[in-house]
């Protein structure tokens, strides 16, 4: 095993010879204070427990408020008789569930510190691009479950019940057009998730969500049998949806702008850290107030001619400082390769910190497992979190492999370990990461804590080999920046 | 994938339990209806079934509001009393001619929703029309408006017992 370099601390200066083909890092920016290492790093706070939830916390009340909403339906509904009466009251608890799904969809995305320290915001994510695909599907179901219920009962065909309902019924025609941007929507995000859009079209096109929320309103309180005849469900309904609205407008705008005011955000300077990978420093005042915790990220958006508009989540690369943070980029995209151009004083608007993927303070040793440009947040953690320390960074090419020096003056200074595991599967002779070679590069790692940063592919196979190391799936933490 | 099928499943299978629990549920109105459905043959006016031999009536046509101002010579209007339902209350008026049934004028209908009303526009012209074939209260629901149907004829009922 050649090519899996181990470095037991103390290690110096191993990182230019052992990896020949690696460019000698750039001259830090003018700015020396911002140089990585010298970004002081603060002790780790313990993880404050209050202000989390845990998302089975919150997936039991999403719960609990979808029997509510069914219990609404109960209510409302005499009885069910013949073809038609079951196709609209299916279509009428359907249509209840979408109005009350939205809003759930809605609120995972309201950057509400509590979900975004306690679930993460990869898993948020996660549950609202399958909750989305799910809420689209009810929407549609409920429409055409509505019309052919009606034409049942109506005894008509379903075009010309179909006519009735967009032209006679109050508000059916506003919210159909608020279903088709729902599921025009959908359909971006399919796209997007195969890569086949710009990450700034999904976004903004996303925007039009709020306004098929604000179309398909009117028409459950018009004609929902569920709130006519009750003032107390449009009350509450209506809370609902207020509750959230504002919710939005305080944690996405407010919050932010008053923290673009406050700590003014600046780029300080940009460093080449290797081939297509850049890191970028950014100043401001009163960091500290922000609470940033390594391993979590910020939404940035730099305000440049060309970069203003889009807004990208990038992790810290070192532990935040009094009067400075710093991230690490790879080149991916048009908007990460423009970084490298960025200008000393440009201010930068700064969305956070998100992210549950910070230290818990379980007192046992930790491993660090990075793939590829994933070592970033794993680089914060590295200077920070305290007690017995593993990091095991897999590359696939030496050239890949950024903050070598960083790394290597780190473990040398905490007296913590390195691991370098870098080529190809076939250079390798066999998979890197299987549960023989992690047991072997970490001993004792079925009792410590393990955080995963990397490709997805990568971050789940390793999972599944650290769960064959017999790691329990409580030790195991895990960052996806695939969002 | 596999995903994807469980939650469509669970999904409908949920669906399917509540609404059969509904429908299941032992209610009144449409039960008291059907009693009558043996009978569409007692009238004197004519030998086939009130609800297949219906005139061609228009959807949404039908007398709306008191004819107690429009009656010609000879004519007596009586207005029968309000039925609740869960929908909403109906309430109905006859004009009489020489004891017989000429008119029916519907003085409440449940509208709270748009679907209410247009149940209404399919459910009453069928109504009227089977009041004027058959004479008496005995007629049949309009499948799909059990509950407006059930309305209507407690309120015809009312309004027949009234007459004299």
């Amino acid at each position: 095993m050649t090519s899996v370099a181990r470095r037991p601390a103390p290690a110096r200066h191993a990182g230019a010879e052992a990896y020949p083909g690696q460019r000698p890092p750039a001259a830090p920016p003018r700015s020396g204070a911002a140089h990585g290492p010298r970004v002081r790093p603060r002790a780790v706070r313990p993880q404050k427990e209050s202000g989390r939830v845990s998302a089975r916390v919150v997936l039991a009340v999403i719960a609990v408020g979808a029997i509510v909403v069914i219990a609404l339906w109960w209510r409302s509904t005499p009885d069910v008789s013949g073809l038609g009466g079951w196709l609209t009251g299916a279509g009428e608890a359907l249509g209840l569930l979408a109005g009350y799904g939205v809003v759930v969809l809605v609120a995972l995305m309201a950057r509400l510190p509590p979900l975004e320290r306690g679930i993460g915001t990869d898993q948020l994510t996660r549950w609202h691009a399958m909750g989305g695909r799910y809420v689209v599907s009810v929407v549609w179901a409920h429409a055409l479950l509505i019309v052919w219920g009606y034409a049942v009962q109506a005894h008509t065909s379903v075009t010309s019940e179909t006519a009735t309902l967009l032209t006679q019924y109050p508000d059916v025609l506003m919210a159909t057009v608020g279903g088709f941007l729902l599921l025009g929507v959908g359909l971006i995000s399919m796209r997007a998730a195969r890569r086949r859009v710009r990450y700034e079209t999904w976004y903004y096109l996303h925007l039009y969500t709020y306004l098929a929320i604000a179309l398909a309103f009117s028409h459950q309180f018009a004609d929902g049998a569920a709130f006519v005849s009750n003032l107390a469900a449009r009350f509450w309904w209506s809370a609902m949806y207020l509750t959230v609205a504002v919710l939005i407008g305080w944690y996405r705008f407010v919050v932010p702008l008053r923290a673009f005011a406050r700590h003014r955000f600046h780029v300080i300077g940009v460093r080449q850290e290797g081939p297509g990978v850049v890191s970028v420093y950014i100043g401001g005042s009163r960091l500290d107030e922000l609470d940033a915790e390594p391993g979590q990220f910020f939404r940035w958006r730099f305000l440049t001619r060309s970069m203003w508009w889009s807004s990208h989540p990038y992790s810290l690369s070192a532990a935040p400082g009094k009067d400075v943070l710093r991230i690490t980029v790879k080149d991916l995209g048009d908007h990460s390769r423009a970084l490298a151009r960025l200008r000393p004083g440009t201010r930068v608007f700064a969305e956070g910190p998100y992210g549950a993927f910070t230290a818990t303070s379980s007192g046992r040793g930790v491993v660090l497992l990075a793939g590829g440009v994933g070592i970033t947040p794993l680089r914060a953690m590295f200077a920070t979190l305290p007690g017995r320390l593993t990091l095991i960074y897999r590359a696939s090419t030496p050239q890949d492999v950024v903050f070598a020096d960083e790394l290597d003056a780190i473990a040398a200074a905490r007296g913590a370990t390195v691991h370098y595991v870098i080529g190809s599967r076939a250079e390798l002779g066999g998979d890197p990461l299987s549960p023989r070679v992690l047991r072997s590069l970490a001993p004792g790692l079925d009792e410590q804590d393990v955080y995963v940063c990397g490709p997805d592919g990568m971050a789940s196979a390793a999972i599944t080999a650290l769960r064959a190391a017999g790691v329990p799936k409580r030790s195991i933490h895990r960052e996806s920046f695939e969002f | 994938m596999r995903r994807v099928v469980l939650t469509i499943v669970v999904t409908i299978a949920g669906l399917v339990a509540l609404l059969s629990f509904k429908s299941h549920l032992p209610t009144a109105p449409s039960a008291a209806v059907s009693t009558t459905g043996g009978t569409s043959g007692t009238s004197g006016t004519g030998g086939t079934p009130a609800s297949s031999s219906s005139p061609a009536t228009v959807p949404g046509e039908f007398p709306m509001g008191s004819l107690a101002g429009k009656l010609t010579a000879g004519e007596t209007a009586v207005t029968g009393h309000v039925a609740t339902t869960v929908y909403g209350p109906v309430q109905i008026q006859l004009v009489m001619r020489n004891s017989k049934i000429v008119k029916v004028a519907v003085l409440q209908q449940p509208m709270n929703t748009a679907n209410d009303i247009q149940i209404g526009d399919f459910a009453f012209p069928k109504l009227i029309s089977e009041t004027l074939t058959a004479q008496t209260a005995k007629i049949d629901a309009v499948s799909g408006a059990s509950y407006t149907s059930a309305g209507y004829i407690k309120s015809l009922q009312s309004a027949l017992d009234n007459r004299a």
